[in-house]
């Protein structure tokens, strides 16, 4: 008995102390981890600080040999110079324009398109489907030599029709919300059949509804895609008229004859990033769930 | 159809349906098998248009030797043959535009794929704030590639003028050699007038890694998550250590994820273009290396803007090619190591 | 997500199958070809020889001549700021007086590049406006699809139309007009290579010398003639002010291409082989170039990011004295000013020259070509149009006085206000573009023009670039070896 009990409280302590050093193991990656976390947190932030800092900056203080990391004076009239001279009223009208627009007609076709390929029955559905999927490999390098040609003859050089028709139908967006709606269960399509409920309205009132995620996803990253696009717009509308944010801020700053002027530059780079980041803080979840099905930025 | 209540529509079908029995049979009747296609009209009609003819034409195009736009305007006539492609891995600035790009991808698929392992791994063992930091990590994706680049050039670039011969005159060195000279290093010229090669390649690894990770973070860290606990605590029971769990059960149960961002960044990094344009502008290159840093993707816009849209088109043929390629490989390798 | 790896690899099947069938039709049908037609192997690309000059019909006079009574609707791409559009306008204005049929609608595109690309997109899709500001290499581009309208016709038509006011007009020049061109501008429309006329000079420009006249007075400094007293002269200014770089050269192209041809080396020629800066004198003025860079004498546009008037014109500890640009830039080299008067006097002066007697200065500055139309009309009412611009001295007095251009016209010299209030009064402050001008006027005679043709404007870039990679890169221990390969590097890039 004796030994027996003095086994178990060896066996006792032993375990407490294999916890305590667990317990502080523990601790320390907890701090690790934490630590280089922060780290991590504060380099991938940085760019978005210094790019604050530099805007509200004075041209003098910017080009001190030691930077401040915080401005002495708050420059907020650089804003609005930067507001001016890259013309952004201007840009951002284009832009919202042309995204709102190619949202709208791209959500009505994808919501026909992903319908037909989840409910309906046809020839060689799976066989185009597929065709589909494979066309989505191809770089869209590819397809905007001849859009260019095609464009150019249908006379939409410089219009807003060239910034919008091409990209309408995008297959990704097709896969994302034929995928959801398969999840809709099958009876209710059937149970609204023998009801007589029209398909368009079983469409509207029963699946748009159920696949609305899916649907603000699209939008947003639809949306997205207009702040974002850079090459086509500058090939085919790069006039003052059509002119895309991102093309106006590109050039707004490389045309000028004066020196560079940074903290003006920062200041319109602030202005163009602001409204896709209260997009995001207020749409968060669904952007980061459409994004991690797409891979595609935009 | 019962009589209960006819709808205009109904009517008007039925009115057709009984004079014309023709109608009836291959209209009416088949309905169901072809309304489809309704459904599918306007988006086949802008796929025949804007993808299935540019891929038939482009196609015809690489092959039409010289072929340019204003040629064909002139009225010129255009040979038949594969002069095309020759002239394009004949140019001598291919080889540095397909080098920098394949650089750009085994530099930055491997590097931002690792970090973002670590920190999804990292962000998925703790709770507290775990929300908040998968947000800022998430927060460089919501930006645009042209706008940020303007601020990591602003971070890179230095105000003054380097020479060979004598000491460089500097009034602004920048915040990144600001970080350099702190820890008692020396300016580096990254992206100004005589800088380096390798130097502009970094500022390039950087920004492209720096862009790159939220998207893979978001992956990955979606895909620890659905793990299942019970592979965990049964290895706890094992007593398997940490390293051991991390690499026979994570990384395995990951793979089809890791397969997954690894493939897209390989797509994504063949197709550098814009994130370039950012940094270094359209010059594709610091002032003295214009078109240093050019990559495939560039190349094809320049051909498009000098009117050789035969060798453009050529060019994205080869270009479709070797994604294909790579991709194949990777599905290659990821077969014989992904586990589903 | 699976299945989207899965799809990614049946795509792949499915496109390696459509690939590899595809390549074995085309390589069948390309034996074919090349058996059936064996007279287009030679030809690399399109059957267009690009040193033979285009075989472009000429315009062939409608019936009747220019019909006054049906209204005609012309286009006009430019890059004229509002002050220009204005003088424009009154003009259009005073044409419209004479020719009320016609409706001219004019727009500014961008630059001279923007204007180049917006119309090399639109002829493929008959777009193209009638009328247009171009430079020759422009002009060389549009021949590819022969859609530049020859003047010969135009300009030798002893056709009369009569205007709205009761007056006749010959549609083409007289003897008088044709004398009042200043016969450099005029010869520039004719350098394609065949001889016929394809662009009329609208106003000009060339390259100035700016120098900061304060400095200089103060110092005691010679403006340089020379290229040789231009070195001495940074070499003192340094001296003087050991933080400064002496010269800013905003065009990297213009300053290689002025060098050859006051060097007499060759640079690019319109027939035969094309590119040929490749030489011994040009890779010497380049090192000597390279050696002024490295001590910090000099620096460009590109290498600055910005145009070099902003080094030349800032109160910053960094700054230049002399700044070479274009003689229409003037006000741009005015510095600004600090409590109502200028912080330094500008000078102008022409820019150095190797051989002082034989002075050599660039032809810069917008020509109007007008393109093809189906409608003959709309081609002579386009050519009536620059007909009344280019020949008016009013206008072309006006234009340069608001633009700081040098007109093209003799006569303008001796127009009455465009003397009294422009050229008598210049000065490096407020009548700076006058003095720009006048300092144009004075060299007339240097102007030269480089050759036209289609792969131009690619040299024109191609020798930009060059000249600033070798100023600033390193040269791996061997300048000769490093200047060599950077000349290689350019001729191939053409080339292509």
């Amino acid at each position: 008995m004796n030994t027996n009990t003095g086994i178990v409280t060896m066996h006792e302590k032993d375990m407490k102390r294999v916890q305590a050093t667990q317990k502080v193991v523990k601790v320390f990656v907890k701090i690790a981890l934490y630590t280089f976390l922060c780290i991590m947190a504060l380099i991938v932030l940085f760019p978005f600080y210094w790019m604050i800092i530099s805007s509200l900056k004075t041209l003098e203080e910017y080009k001190l040999a030691i930077p401040t990391f915080f401005p002495k004076q708050i420059m907020w009239s650089n804003y609005v110079r930067a507001f001016d001279t890259a013309n952004l009223g201007r840009l951002f009208l284009n832009t919202m324009y042309v995204g709102i627009v190619s949202t709208l007609l791209s959500l009505v076709i994808t919501v026909l398109t992903a319908f037909a390929f989840a409910r309906l029955e046809f020839k060689g559905k799976d066989l185009l489907f597929g065709a589909l999927l494979a066309t989505m490999m191809i770089p869209g390098e590819l397809f905007t030599i001849t859009n260019y040609i095609t464009v150019v003859k249908f006379g939409w050089y410089q219009t807003f029709t060239v910034l919008i028709v091409p990209f309408l139908v995008s297959i990704f967006y097709i896969y994302l919300l034929r995928q959801n709606f398969m999840q809709i269960p099958e009876e209710l399509y059937l149970a609204a059949k023998v009801d007589g409920t029209s398909d368009i309205k079983y469409l509207w009132k029963v699946m748009i509804p159920l696949a609305m995620p899916s649907l603000i996803s699209i939008t947003i990253l639809k949306m997205m895609g207009a702040w974002n696009s850079y090459i086509w717009p500058r090939l085919v509308a790069n006039d003052d008229a059509h002119k895309m944010i991102t093309n106006g801020l590109r050039n707004a700053f490389t045309d000028a004859t004066g020196q560079a002027d940074f903290p003006l530059q920062m200041a319109a780079v602030a202005l163009v990033s602001a409204p896709l980041f209260l997009v995001f803080i207020f749409l968060r979840k669904y952007i980061m769930k459409g994004v991690s099905r797409s891979g595609i930025k935009g | 159809m019962t009589g209960t209540k006819l709808t205009l529509k109904d009517k008007i079908i039925g009115f057709f349906a009984e004079k014309m029995p023709w109608f009836k049979k291959y209209v009416i009747d088949t309905f169901p098998k072809w309304k489809a296609w309704i459904y599918l009209s306007p988006a086949l009609v802008l796929l025949l248009i804007f993808t299935a003819w540019p891929i038939v034409n482009t196609v015809r195009i690489a092959f039409l030797e010289g072929y340019g736009s204003l040629a064909a305007t002139g009225g010129a006539k255009f040979s038949f043959g594969f002069q095309n492609f020759i002239d394009v891995v004949e140019y001598h600035a291919f080889i540095t535009c397909l080098k920098n790009t394949v650089l750009l991808c085994v530099l930055t698929v491997p590097i931002s794929t690792f970090l973002a392992l670590l920190i999804a791994v990292c962000l998925n063992s703790i709770k507290f704030m775990q929300r908040f930091l998968q947000t800022i990590f998430f927060l460089p994706y919501v930006t645009n590639s042209i706008a940020i680049g303007m601020v990591f050039a602003a971070m890179f670039n230095v105000v003054g003028n380097f020479y060979q011969g004598r000491p460089p005159v500097i009034i602004t060195p920048g915040i990144v050699n600001n970080v350099i000279q702190f820890f008692g290093g020396e300016i580096v010229n990254w992206m100004n007038a005589g800088s380096e090669y390798w130097a502009n390649m970094f500022v390039m690894v950087v920004y492209i890694v720096w862009n790159a990770l939220p998207f893979k973070i978001l992956v990955l860290l979606g895909g620890l998550q659905g793990i299942n606990k019970q592979y965990y605590d049964a290895a706890k029971v094992d007593g398997t250590s940490r390293v051991r769990t991390f690499g026979r059960i994570t990384v395995p149960l990951l793979s089809p994820m890791l397969a997954y961002v690894i493939i897209t960044g390989f797509i994504g990094g063949f197709k550098e273009y814009s994130s370039i344009v950012g940094i270094f502008g359209e010059d594709m290159g610091p002032a003295g290396g214009a078109g240093r840093l050019n990559t495939m993707v560039g190349y094809i816009y320049d051909a498009i803007e000098s009117e050789a849209w035969g060798t453009a088109s050529a060019a994205a043929l080869i270009l479709f090619g070797i994604i294909l390629v790579v991709t194949a490989l990777n599905l290659w390798v990821s077969k014989k190591k992904v586990h589903y | 997500m699976k299945k989207l790896v899965a799809a990614l690899l049946l795509a792949v099947m499915v496109f390696s199958f459509v690939l590899t069938s595809c390549g074995g039709t085309t390589t069948t049908t390309t034996t074919e070809t090349t058996t059936a037609a064996p007279s287009t192997t030679e030809g690399k690309g399109p059957e267009l020889d690009p040193n033979k000059p285009v075989d472009i019909e000429d315009f062939t006079m409608p019936e009747g001549g220019f019909d006054t009574t049906k209204p005609v609707t012309i286009t006009f791409y430019h890059t004229m700021g509002e002050n220009l559009r204005t003088v424009l306008d009154s003009y259009i204005v005073e044409f419209n007086k004479l020719y009320p049929n016609i409706t001219i609608k004019h727009e500014q595109v961008g630059g001279y590049d923007d204007v180049r690309d917006q119309i090399s997109k639109e002829i493929p899709a008959g777009l193209q406006p009638n009328i247009a500001y171009c430079y020759p290499d422009h002009v060389a581009l549009y021949n590819i699809a022969k859609a530049v309208q020859t003047l010969d016709t135009l300009i030798g038509s002893t056709v009369t139309v009569t205007r709205a006011d009761g007056t006749t007009e010959t549609i083409g020049f007289t003897e008088a007009q044709l004398n009042d061109f200043i016969p450099g501008y005029y010869e520039e429309g004719k350098q394609f290579g065949d001889d016929k006329m394809y662009s009329l000079p609208f106003s000009k420009s060339t390259e100035v010398l700016y120098y900061n006249k304060t400095f200089f007075d103060k110092h005691n400094l010679k403006v340089p003639t020379t290229w040789d007293e231009m070195e001495e002269t940074m070499q003192k200014i340094v001296e003087i002010d050991p933080m400064a770089i002496p010269l800013g050269y905003d065009s990297e192209s213009n300053w290689f291409i002025t060098m050859c041809e006051q060097l007499g080396s060759d640079y690019t020629s319109a027939t035969g082989e094309h590119f040929l800066f490749d030489n011994e004198t040009n890779r010497n003025f380049v090192k000597r170039f390279r050696e002024w860079y490295q001590k910090g004498y000099v620096t460009t546009q590109e290498i600055l990011g910005s145009y070099t008037s902003s080094l030349f014109t800032t109160t910053d500890v960094i700054k230049s004295y002399m700044s070479i640009g274009s003689s229409a830039g003037a006000t741009h080299q005015r510095p600004a000013k600090i409590d109502g008067a200028y912080p330094f006097e500008v000078g102008i002066a022409p820019i150095p020259q190797i051989n002082p007697d034989k002075p050599k200065v660039i032809s810069q500055g917008p020509s109007v070509t007008i393109l093809k139309d189906d409608n003959p009309q709309e081609v002579l009412a386009s050519w009536l149009f620059i007909k009344f611009l280019t020949t008016s001295t009013d206008f072309q007095a006006e234009f340069s006085m608001a633009s700081g251009y040098v007109p093209v016209l003799k006569s303008v010299g001796e127009h009455p206000i465009y003397k009294a209030e422009f050229l008598d009064k210049a000065n490096g402050g407020e009548y700076i573009a006058a003095l720009s001008a006048k300092v144009c006027l004075e060299q007339a005679d240097a102007y030269y023009t480089s050759p036209a043709f289609n792969g131009s404007s690619k040299a024109r870039t191609q020798v930009g670039s060059l000249l600033t990679a070798c100023l600033v890169n390193s040269d791996g221990g061997n300048v000769d070896a490093f200047i060599k390969k950077e000349f290689e590097k350019a001729i191939q890039e053409c080339k292509n």
